[in-house]
């Protein structure tokens, strides 16, 4: 900025008018009403009503594009950065530079072909969650968006370094000197992509989108294939084995697309995450601003000793995806990680065995309930099937319940304390003492039978909230007193 | 109610106005009444030979409205009002909230983000509000349900002016 007083307005790059009308992104809205009038008056009209509404669309998406682009222009002055916006309404957006939280440069491959990024800008909002909080500039070009980074995040520099070390910050993807590399990813860990619930769905995603697509082709396309010559028993074993290396496979490609390269580095008092191999993605997090980390781990990452780790950051929009810190990795990188920023807490105290029988009391009582529907159904029409998937259930109820109340327990250190939870998805959630932002105890009728509570823990980062379950109901009020400060003691029962 | 067991967390001191039991009495009653029409709705137009429909629309559901009506009007005011209380101290605002299910919930003063008053439509009736107070997390919100409008618009001024002066980070 050259002149403080009145920033000028600037506008995004022309280029993003192609881009945009390409991908239709504005008129992607009109889609479905197009295809319903065409439903309505039927396609028959053949290549020329085809051509026709191709030719419509573009045009229109092109104008609206060409509006957009006009309506939309941003300034970056001294302490603040304006938004204007909207096609008949207009928007004007204020956001005080010093409540940047964070910004992300991200370059699609579209934009990488025009050398253009998107930036976002997540602006500090009392609850997290919205993604309306987010300001989005969207086709400038690449040096003018690290301009603007370097600009947005003035704000929070030291004044020592001031503007002009600010703005001589390059592209994130250049390492600079006083960068220290905090984790490469090794490739190798991508062949832990199988093992992860998230990634397996990527093939399967795309199996049904691809089914649904030959459902739509009209049968004269499709070619007659015969059955080949083979006995039933090999053919089931063949489409099974090769649905397994589908399977496998897409999941490690559609893994290595989104942590390509991943990288996270700190600068100053900033971790910097970069990934991604079709679009390129740059993370920024303010160390000053993380609060816990959690460390997750699937059934499967457990057997081969994989996990992923995450920052909770405060003021963070979309955290699960921005906050990662390790998207895939062995766990003892994961720990190493999380016990960096964190102050690592003692080992966890487990709950006590009222806590076991509730837990397996849980796990048993949907078995249960089939198991009474099947026994009704014996005896009044003879249909045994219920019965028996009743009985398996309830009988797999009892190590499912074990092996919740095995994975709970909490503890709490001289600066933190942790939480942990889930079979499926096992949370280690470790939080500094500060980031405690209230207690909520809550006793339900059969804990309270059981001398049990559960205590969350109210934070104003990742999820909101992290609950200790079913610990004893005496340790509850000594246990949010360790973990926050004295005035938990409130709590204390007196004694 | 078993009673060997301690609670996990102490006793707030005030209790709410005793209006809320009206409140709450009021609440079931209307309930009540539309379990009541809708029961009788389905009574009329559920035929008459229409097997285990029959039994169970002419009566068990009668049944269930009542009890429901026993325990909503009769039993859960009364129970809710001893168990709801609450307390502003030098440096936290701490409730007490549920009947069967409890809940305790403290937020520290220097927490504290925005302090509303509430005044639902049933509540305007009886003279009661609701003071919620919000931190920066989306579940550590305190809700103080049916006091006084006048108690209400007080504590709602004083935790106001108080989180002004101590508050932090507020994060």
């Amino acid at each position: 900025m050259s002149d403080p007083a009145a920033p000028p307005v600037q506008r995004t790059s022309r280029w993003v008018l192609l881009l945009h009308t390409i991908t239709f992104r504005q008129a992607r809205a009109l889609v479905p009403a197009v295809l319903g009038l065409g439903a309505a008056r039927g396609f028959d009209g053949g290549t020329v009503t085809v051509v026709v509404l191709v030719v419509g669309v573009t045009l229109l998406s092109l104008l609206w594009a060409t509006l957009s682009w006009w309506r939309f222009s941003y300034a970056v002055g001294e302490s603040s950065v304006v938004v204007t916006r909207g096609l008949l309404s207009r928007s004007v957006r204020t956001v005080p530079l010093d409540r940047v939280r964070g910004v992300e440069v991200e370059a699609p491959a579209l934009h990488r072909l025009f050398g253009l990024v998107r930036l976002k800008v997540d602006a500090a909002a009392g609850s997290v969650g919205a993604t309306g909080e987010e300001l989005v500039v969207d086709g400038v070009t690449r040096a003018e968006g690290d301009r603007l980074r370097a600009l947005l995040l003035v704000a929070r520099l030291p004044p020592a370094r001031g503007r002009h070390a600010a703005s001589a910050e390059l592209d994130p993807d250049v390492p600079q000197d006083h960068d220290e590399v905090v984790t490469r990813f090794d490739p190798r860990w991508l062949l832990y992509s199988p093992l992860v619930g998230g990634y397996l769905a990527v093939p399967l995603a795309a199996f049904g989108a691809l089914f649904r697509l030959l459902e739509e082709v009209p049968d004269r396309f499709v070619p007659d294939l015969d059955r080949p010559g083979l006995p039933d028993g090999t053919l089931a074993a063949l489409v099974l084995a090769g649905g397994l290396v589908l399977l496998v496979g897409g999941s490690v490609a559609g893994s290595a697309v989104v942590n390509w390269r991943f990288r996270l580095v700190r600068r100053g008092g900033s971790l910097i995450a970069t990934r991604g191999l079709v679009t390129r993605r740059h993370t920024e997090l303010e160390i000053d601003r993380i609060r816990g980390c959690t460390v997750s781990q699937g059934v499967g990452m457990r057997l081969v000793g994989a996990a992923r780790a995450s920052a909770l950051v405060t003021g963070l929009g979309d955290a699960a995806r921005r906050g990662q810190l390790l998207p895939l990795g062995p766990q003892d990188q994961a720990w190493a990680l999380a016990d960096r920023l964190v102050e690592p807490t003692g080992p966890l105290r487990r709950h006590p065995a009222a806590a076991r029988r509730r837990s397996v009391v849980r796990g048993v009582v949907p078995g249960v309930l089939v198991l009474v529907a099947g026994v009704a159904l014996t005896a009044l029409a003879g249909w045994w099937p219920l019965l028996v998937t009743g009985a398996v259930l309830t009988a797999l109820g009892v190590p499912l319940g074990l092996a919740r109340h095995a994975a709970t327990g909490h503890a709490t250190g001289p600066r933190s304390f942790a939480v942990r939870s889930g079979w499926l998805v096992r949370e280690h959630v470790v939080l500094q003492r500060r980031a405690v932002v209230g207690w909520q105890v809550s006793q339900s009728f059969f804990q309270r039978r059981g001398g049990l509570a559960t205590v969350l823990a109210c934070v104003g980062a990742g999820s909101g909230g992290y609950a200790a379950r079913d610990m004893a109901a005496d340790e509850a009020a000594d246990f949010a007193r360790a973990a926050s400060g004295s005035w938990a003691d409130t709590l204390s029962p007196a004694r | 109610m078993s009673t060997a067991q301690p609670a996990p967390a102490r006793e707030p001191a005030w209790s709410l106005s005793r209006s809320a039991i009206s409140l709450w009495v009021a609440q079931g009653v209307v309930a009540t009444v539309v379990e009541a029409l809708v029961v009788a709705a389905l009574i009329v137009f559920v035929p008459s030979d229409a097997g285990v429909w029959t039994v169970l629309v002419r009566w068990v559901a009668p049944v269930v409205v009542l009890v429901t009506a026993v325990v909503d009007i009769g039993v859960q005011p009364r129970l809710r009002y001893r168990v709801h209380r609450w307390e502003v101290t030098a440096d936290a605002v701490y409730t007490l909230t549920g009947w069967l299910n409890r809940t305790w919930t403290l937020v520290p003063i220097s927490r504290i983000q925005t302090v509303d008053v509430n005044r639902g439509l049933v509540q305007q009736l009886f003279g009661l509000a609701t003071v919620a107070v919000l931190t920066a997390s989306s579940q550590g919100t305190v809700r103080i349900p049916h006091l006084e409008v006048e108690v209400a618009r007080r504590v709602a001024e004083d935790l106001a002016r108080r989180a002004e002066q101590v508050r932090d980070e507020a994060t």
